[in-house]
């Protein structure tokens, strides 16, 4: 009797239950076990290819010294290692042969000297090497007197995202007082923070299923060339140039303020034309209710 | 006007012997229920979906270098292109949801039973033939979603023995998830599942009329005695009239399907479309949490479970066969499932672990 | 209700259903119609950049504007002018041209393309995007 009742029940509002019952289940959504992961997708066959690295397997396990060791770790918390970047890219060699992983036949360099470390990493990040070069930092690296290289700043194998943060007292004040560095600071600050700003709208964008593909490299771009400028040390050269910066900022700030109206748009419509279906849904209804002669 | 056109047609095909027939004359047992309207909805969602996907086809370009771009300049450069797109997408998934409780009101109102058997068997084939529609159609965008929950659900049948690896292959064409997967998963969805799902359908909805609507068991005696053996249409001398009565049950259950779809279209929009969902895919890198759609959800948590894969996918293949052959195992005669409590406590809690198992698999 | 007020009701929801259910259809239609029909390149085409071939000597490059984007000519001594989009194909940094190496260099992690456009070295993973151009005469037409 009373499976009856229930039964009746759930016919009678059937209409309610099975809109909860649509949205239910449609809610769903999975992770991603490890051990599912390993036994499915760490095979050949599967898309992502992880390849032996002979200068890890080398330098990572037991019978190196622990400073070497130390070396790998650093490397695989790096932005670098998330990037597919591995030692080969900056020290040459052989990462496939362990015969010849470290012969000068496969190019292998070595640790850099301190003096040399902006060729060796301005190998790849070019145009920061030529700014770099012109800088007080850089002339007075090259003269030998007391300076940094990107290692001081950046680190060499646990290199994070570059971040306005790296310029701090603890840093700067190894060689002189930490006023010409927080002038600089100052210069940077407003275009750094406006650029994480807009980062974090164009990723908010994303969810909304916009792609903002253009936006994105414009934005690295003026990003790049805004970190590259910040290399010659020169905060006046900064200052002039914050003006260009800003308006390729404003272009992509407006260009996000219109998808945003479009998606404002699109949610009326739709809103529109649910209502008339509810409407017409509503109607029909009564019209059952009744009767025709 | 209209007058003389029907008349032209009643010369030429008896089109007046039609409509008397399947429409003024065709009467509704007494106590059918709203959720008998269900399959006519199922229809409906197909048709919508047929619509919407032969729009998108205009603009989409099923090549991985395209692929991503082109949904994305239907979603923001072409006019309007969002409103089909998000038909679609939310489409499918409303899709599968109807087909799904079709299957359990059928089921639990016992309508699967003879003389329906074939009704049945040709429902569940659907059911499967929605799912491996949802399936092809998920890798099209070629999002980081979409490339590797294919890869995932290309990867499960390699737990068989012997073909696992072949039967892998063919489903991806290689290795790994690449073009020729994108090739072929959009030939199948657009070109070798319609016609099919069209055969399947008709036939279905052939045998739903040659049989006769069956009438619910609640509430009234069963008017169907068994055991029957001789073919008879079953008819309903005073039911009510298929039309205007049930005709609008169905209209309105149309427009509720429509609602629910732009409900989730303008407050939901992004149900159905995690983060990864709208990166493009990068076969370099697997993120974090990749999600099979949430209708292969519970038989993916149930492969996670079941430290061996063999019996994991044995396992799960058994009970697919159970639930095509179901008609031809029941043997009791009894319609109504309120007299059932065995049955109805075993299907009921089969519904429940499906469910638990889905949520279970979100995280 | 009275027979009367009854068949008024019908007629009402019935003219309100026609009424909702053209409307609705309309808009489909409409929608449909547009998407059809408004190619978003129609409008683009209105903007064609035109420059001298004075302005890029044989062998020099030069950075121009084109539709919100900076884009480079290039006259090459044995094939003549091309034009691309600067931006990198990697993850968006503007190339510049290097005539000593005679090839397309990204300052940002050293993508090298040559100067048809093709990837050389580098990270990047397509080749420039390419941009149409006619020469009429002494002016090049650039889209």
């Amino acid at each position: 009797m009373v499976g009856e009742v229930i039964m009746r029940g759930i016919m009678r509002y059937g209409i309610l239950s099975w809109i909860l019952l649509f949205l239910l289940p449609s809610l769903g959504t999975a992770g991603y076990k490890k051990d599912f992961e390993d036994a499915f997708l760490t095979k050949p066959w599967a898309g992502e290819q992880i390849e032996e690295n002979v200068c890890i397997s080398c330098h990572a396990s037991q019978t190196m010294k622990p400073e070497f060791q130390e070396i790998t770790e650093a490397w695989q918390a790096s932005w670098h290692a998330q990037n597919r970047i591995s030692c080969e890219h900056c020290h040459g060699g052989d990462p496939r042969d362990a015969a010849l992983a470290m012969s000068p036949q496969r190019g292998f360099l070595g640790t850099p000297k301190d003096k040399d470390v902006p060729e060796f990493c301005g190998k790849c990040h070019i145009g920061i090497l030529t700014n770099f070069l012109e800088s007080g930092h850089g002339k007075a690296l090259k003269a030998g007197e007391k300076a940094p290289n990107c290692v001081v700043c950046h680190g060499s194998h646990n290199i994070q995202k570059a971040s306005i943060d790296i310029i701090s007292e603890q840093l700067c004040t190894k060689c002189h007082s930490y006023e010409r560095a927080k002038i600089m600071k100052v210069a940077l600050f407003v275009i750094e923070t406006r650029i994480s700003q807009l980062e974090q709208r164009l990723q908010k964008l994303k969810r909304e299923g916009i792609y903002p593909g253009a936006d994105e490299k414009s934005l690295f771009s003026t990003q790049a060339e805004f970190r590259t400028l910040f290399h010659t040390v020169d905060a006046n050269l900064v200052r002039s140039r914050t003006d260009e910066f800003t308006s390729k900022l404003d272009q992509i700030d407006k260009n996000i303020q219109d998808t945003y109206h479009k998606l404002r748009f699109r949610k009326n419509l739709s809103a529109f034309f649910m209502m008339a279906f509810a409407c017409m849904g509503v109607i029909i209804f009564l019209l059952t209710k009744t009767k025709d002669e | 006007m209209l007058t003389k056109i029907k008349n032209w047609l009643d010369v030429r095909i008896g089109l007046n012997t039609i409509f008397q027939t399947h429409v003024l004359d065709y009467r509704m047992p007494k106590n059918t229920n709203i959720l008998y309207t269900l399959g006519f909805i199922a229809v409906i969602a197909y048709a919508t979906q047929a619509f919407t996907g032969i729009i998108l086809l205009i603009y989409y370009i099923p090549h991985p270098d395209h692929a991503f771009r082109s949904v994305q300049d239907i979603m923001t450069q072409v006019p309007y292109g969002w409103v089909f797109r998000q038909m679609h997408a939310v489409g499918s998934n409303l899709m599968i949801m109807v087909a799904m409780l079709h299957m359990v009101t059928v089921f639990l109102m016992g309508n699967y039973k003879r003389p329906r058997e074939l009704t049945w068997v040709g429902g569940v084939l659907l059911l499967i033939l929605t799912i491996v529609f949802g399936l092809s159609g998920y890798l099209l965008p070629w999002t980081q979603l979409s490339y590797w929950a294919t890869t995932v659900v290309t990867s499960m049948p390699t737990a068989f023995p012997v073909i696992g690896e072949t039967v892998s292959q063919i489903l991806r064409g290689g290795d790994h998830v690449s073009e020729t997967t994108l090739s072929r998963f959009f030939a199948l969805h657009i070109s070798i599942l319609p016609p099919l799902y069209l055969l399947f359908m008709g036939i279905h909805l052939f045998f739903v009329n040659r049989i006769g609507i069956s009438a619910t068991p609640f509430g009234k005696a069963d008017e169907e005695k068994r055991p029957l053996t001789e073919y008879k249409r079953k008819t309903y001398p005073d039911g009510y009239p298929y039309y205007p009565r049930f005709f609008q049950k169905q209209m309105y259950m149309m427009m509720a399907y429509f609602t629910v779809m732009f409900f989730i279209i303008t407050f939901l929009p992004t149900l159905y479309f995690p983060d990864e969902a709208n990166v493009p895919a990068d076969p370099f890198n697997t993120p974090q949490e990749v999600r099979p759609a949430w209708y292969l959800l519970a038989p993916y948590q149930l492969l996670k479970l079941i430290p061996n894969k063999f019996f994991g996918i044995m396992l799960q293949l058994i009970l697919v066969l159970i639930f095509i052959l179901w008609p031809v195992l029941d043997t009791q005669q009894e319609k109504n499932v309120l007299k059932r409590p065995v049955l109805r406590g075993v299907f009921l809690s089969l519904i429940a672990l499906w469910v638990i198992l889905l949520w279970w698999g979100r995280s | 209700m009275t027979l009367g007020g009854m068949m008024k009701r019908r007629r009402f929801l019935k003219i309100l259903l026609a009424f909702l259910g053209s409307i609705t259809f309309l808009s489909f239609a409409y929608s449909f119609l547009k998407f059809l029909t408004s190619l978003p390149s129609k409008s683009a085409d209105l903007q064609k950049l035109t420059i001298h071939k004075s302005d890029v000597p044989s062998g020099e490059a030069k950075n121009i504007i084109y539709h919100n984007t900076p884009a480079v000519i290039i006259n090459r001594p044995d094939k003549g002018y091309f034009a691309f989009s600067r931006t990198c194909t990697h993850l968006g940094c503007l190339v510049e041209y290097s005539k000593s190496n005679l090839k397309f260099i990204c300052p940002c992690h050293a993508g090298i393309y040559d100067l048809d456009g093709s990837v050389v070295s580098g990270p990047p993973p397509k080749p420039m995007t390419a941009i149409p151009l006619k020469i009429e005469g002494e002016t090049i037409i650039i889209g």
